[in-house]
């Protein structure tokens, strides 16, 4: 019997080679095929993540081909994977594995926790010797790609938020819909005449501070507050400005009582139901991407928009994010890769991308050519650009949104007092920064 | 029995004959056939399994290997107040699901086991929501207790009742949860039937010879012999409670709305792991929970002496 083991041994041992060869071969063909192959002929084929569907898959397309048609050497290839601003877990398993596509779509939101990791591809020198620089963008879109001063990734697209406000449910409530509310006493005086409350259920609410864009990004800096120092690298979100715009929200959820407005946005529906395109809802504060669906389920919806009113009625702002292009660490041909970047990033790029897609681009002068600056609605929108604020670019960005909107959270439904949340909040923070 | 072990003998008596004869080492051939799926265990479920006991000592980040820490992440977790929300709301869910799913599940199971036509229909209907995804459950019970024009409020409303905000609600949300959870028992129910039809119709006779009505049949012949497959579905029920993910997941985007009242343990668990890049204190989250559950089931085992009744016994 036992003789038989040597052969049974090498049987299994090419049993287990002939597995290991499998299995690598699957891996390879599902890798983003950068392997040795990817140089054919002097050609060198990059692959392209991006997570668009539908008409920004197009436009991605479209810049991807416009791209390839002036580089004889490079070639491009665009591949959808599914993913969104809060799940990348296929890139951050292909970077760990060391098999990352040559160029990524990537939040910039996330530019600082993944520099901090060292997963991004350092741009600096190639954005320095090509003549790249932060006069070509909006401040904020440079500051959110960039981390401990190094650049890591080209923006290519922006938004902005502002307050939208039905201009006849502002005629139906004795408000003259061309003087919209610039101060918080205002806000909350139109706000009051537009609520039409009937028992515990709502008509028409006039406005809710923390609905959809409304988090405490749009109020703490309008407020004036600040939620991050820079040079002492450390999150302030106790800030006296910020503290006093969450008890404002706070005093708003108590005067309306929460349950009834949890009632009321839980049974909000969406597209053509919307409550700001059925008139249930008056004014909320809303991104620029609102604007297609509105002109989609309601072309003859009668709005404005008009920046987030301020306790001042003065020194309006927003905040802005968007998505970049970057190289993840460990791509193989970064130099290659960086054309392709600085391609989308340029105005010409821009022009592809956001014209075809309709979003705001980072370049003011391409906003003014794509005809942004005449239209109504949308210029309001590339006014506030300059006046835009960034979120912080820390390792913690996503610990530090989700302990912002728990403080809200816990704000409106009265578990603690604002300051007390904030401190709390600011403290897990730090702590984590340290 | 030993009819059986005659058979086993006989075949082994043959399996031993054919080796002798085609050479091969039937011990050998086993381990080899198997060897994928062994391979598969030892790759993908023991050796993460055992790494991450390293891993929750370190400030291990997926992206990077991190550095040895020692018990820091799990000083840090004894301070960490939504570490301890996350737990009370797990526990919270854990004591009122389990016990509820059991008396639900056999209360039903001896219903569906009644003698009465068309009993394979009603099975099937209350088997089919186990066939749902949990995606799709949390979409459909957001509509039904969407209070504004939910079904659940909306017959509340026609007998008097206003409704609560359900899942908007810090009070509601945890129960809303159970509620919709319950719905998907019939996976045990089909586990407790089997339970009841292995129950020998020789102890119902028996007792009704002895003259035993209903309630005292239920209480001292059916519960009783049903407690193996009670104590199965309670380790498994509690497994279960433990790990609840999916459902709060979709229902809140992952944040756990209002006010962190549906924040679950695993749910936190999965935001450090790969929101906040710190892998090492989720992989200390998470032994920390096997530990708790390897506790509890210890203990159940150890008190299932007292209570389990095998028949035959």
């Amino acid at each position: 019997m036992f003789h038989n083991f040597g052969k049974l041994r090498k049987l299994s041992l090419v049993f287990c080679i002939m597995t290991a060869v499998i299995l690598s071969a699957c891996s390879n063909k599902e890798t983003s095929g950068n392997a040795d192959n990817a140089k054919k002929d002097g050609v060198t084929t990059l692959t392209f993540w991006h997570e668009n569907t539908g008409v920004g898959e197009e436009a991605i397309n479209d810049v991807v081909d416009a791209f390839n048609k002036k580089h004889k050497d490079i070639r491009v290839k665009a591949v959808y994977t599914a993913a969104n601003e809060s799940q990348n877990e296929k890139l951050l398993a292909a970077v760990a594995g060391g098999n990352p596509p040559d160029i990524s779509w990537f939040d910039r939101f996330k530019i600082g926790s993944w520099a901090s990791e060292g997963s991004l591809t350092d741009l600096t020198k190639y954005a320095d010797r090509d003549g790249v620089t932060k006069d070509n963008y909006y401040p904020f879109a440079w500051d959110e790609a960039t981390y401990k001063d190094k650049l890591y990734g080209i923006p290519v697209d922006t938004d902005a938020r502002l307050l939208f406000y039905n201009k006849d449910a502002f005629k139906d409530a004795g408000l003259d819909p061309e003087n919209p509310p610039k101060t918080i006493s205002e806000l909350e005086k139109a706000a009051e005449k537009l609520t039409i409350k009937d028992g515990n259920r709502f008509k028409r609410i006039g406005f809710i501070p923390w609905y959809n864009q409304g988090w405490l990004y749009s109020w703490g800096w309008g407020f004036g507050g600040d939620f991050y120092n820079k040079d002492k690298n450390i999150v302030t979100l106790n800030d006296p400005k910020i503290v006093e715009s969450l008890k404002w929200i706070a005093d708003y959820a108590k005067k309306y009582n929460v349950e009834d407005i949890t009632g009321f946005t839980d049974s909000k529906g969406s597209g053509e139901m919307d409550p700001f395109i059925t008139g249930q809802l008056a004014m909320h504060i809303g991104g620029n991407w609102s604007i297609s669906g509105y002109l989609k389920y309601k072309p003859d919806l009668n709005y404005g928009v008009t920046p987030i009113p301020t306790p001042t009625g003065t020194d309006f702002t927003s905040w802005s994010g968007g998505m970049a292009v970057v190289v993840p660490k460990g791509a193989k041909h970064p130099d290659e890769a960086w054309e392709f970047v600085k391609f989308f990033g340029s105005e010409e790029g821009q022009e592809l991308y956001n014209g075809k897609y309709k979003t705001l681009s980072v370049i003011d002068s391409v906003n003014e050519k794509l005809g942004y600056k005449k239209d109504p609605l949308f210029s309001q929108f590339i006014n506030i650009l300059p006046e835009s604020h960034n979120r912080p670019v820390i390792p913690e960005g996503e610990l530090l949104w989700n302990e912002l909107s728990n403080a809200v959270d816990n704000a409106i439904h009265g578990n603690g007092k604002p300051g007390d949340l904030l401190k709390a909040a600011n403290d897990k923070v730090n702590k984590s920064l340290k | 029995m030993k009819a059986l072990e005659k058979l086993n003998l006989k075949q082994q008596q043959v399996l031993i004959v054919k080796s002798k004869k085609s050479n091969i080492n039937s011990g050998a051939t086993g381990w080899l056939f198997a060897s994928p799926w062994i391979i598969g265990l030892v790759l993908f479920y023991l050796l993460p399994l055992v790494v991450s006991i390293y891993y929750s000592f370190t400030s291990y980040s997926i992206l990077r290997p991190g550095e040895f820490i020692g018990l820091q992440n799990y000083k840090e977790l004894l301070v960490d107040p939504l570490f301890l929300k996350s737990i009370y709301n797990t526990v919270y869910f854990a004591v009122f699901y389990v016990p509820l799913s059991i008396i639900c599940g056999v209360a039903l199971a001896m219903m569906l086991n009644m003698k009465i036509k068309g009993m394979t229909i009603y099975r099937t209907i209350f088997f089919l929501p186990t066939l749902v995804p949990h995606v799709a459950i949390a979409v459909l019970w957001m509509w039904l207790l969407n209070p504004g024009f939910g079904l659940v409020n909306g017959f509340l409303d026609m007998i008097g009742i206003k409704g609560p905000a359900w899942l908007g609600s810090e009070t509601w949300s945890k129960p809303s949860l159970i509620f919709m959870s319950l719905w998907g028992i019939g996976q045990s129910v089909v586990i407790y039937l089997a339970g009841l039809g292995d129950i020998s119709s020789e102890y119902y006779e028996a007792a009704e010879v002895d003259g035993a009505n209903w309630f005292q049949k239920t209480f001292h012949i059916t519960l009783p012999l049903l407690t193996p497959v009670i104590f199965f579905n309670l380790v498994m029920g509690i497994i279960g409670a433990f790990q609840q993910f999916t459902l709060p997941y979709t229902l809140t985007q992952g944040q756990g709305k209002p006010a962190n009242s549906l924040t679950f343990y695993v749910m936190y668990l999965y935001d450090n792991g790969f929101k906040y890049f710190r892998m090492g204190y989720a992989s200390a989250m998470a032994w920390v929970l096997f530990v708790v559950i390897m506790v509890l089931t210890l203990l159940i085992f150890w008190s299932s002496k007292r209570w389990v009744h095998y028949q035959g016994k």
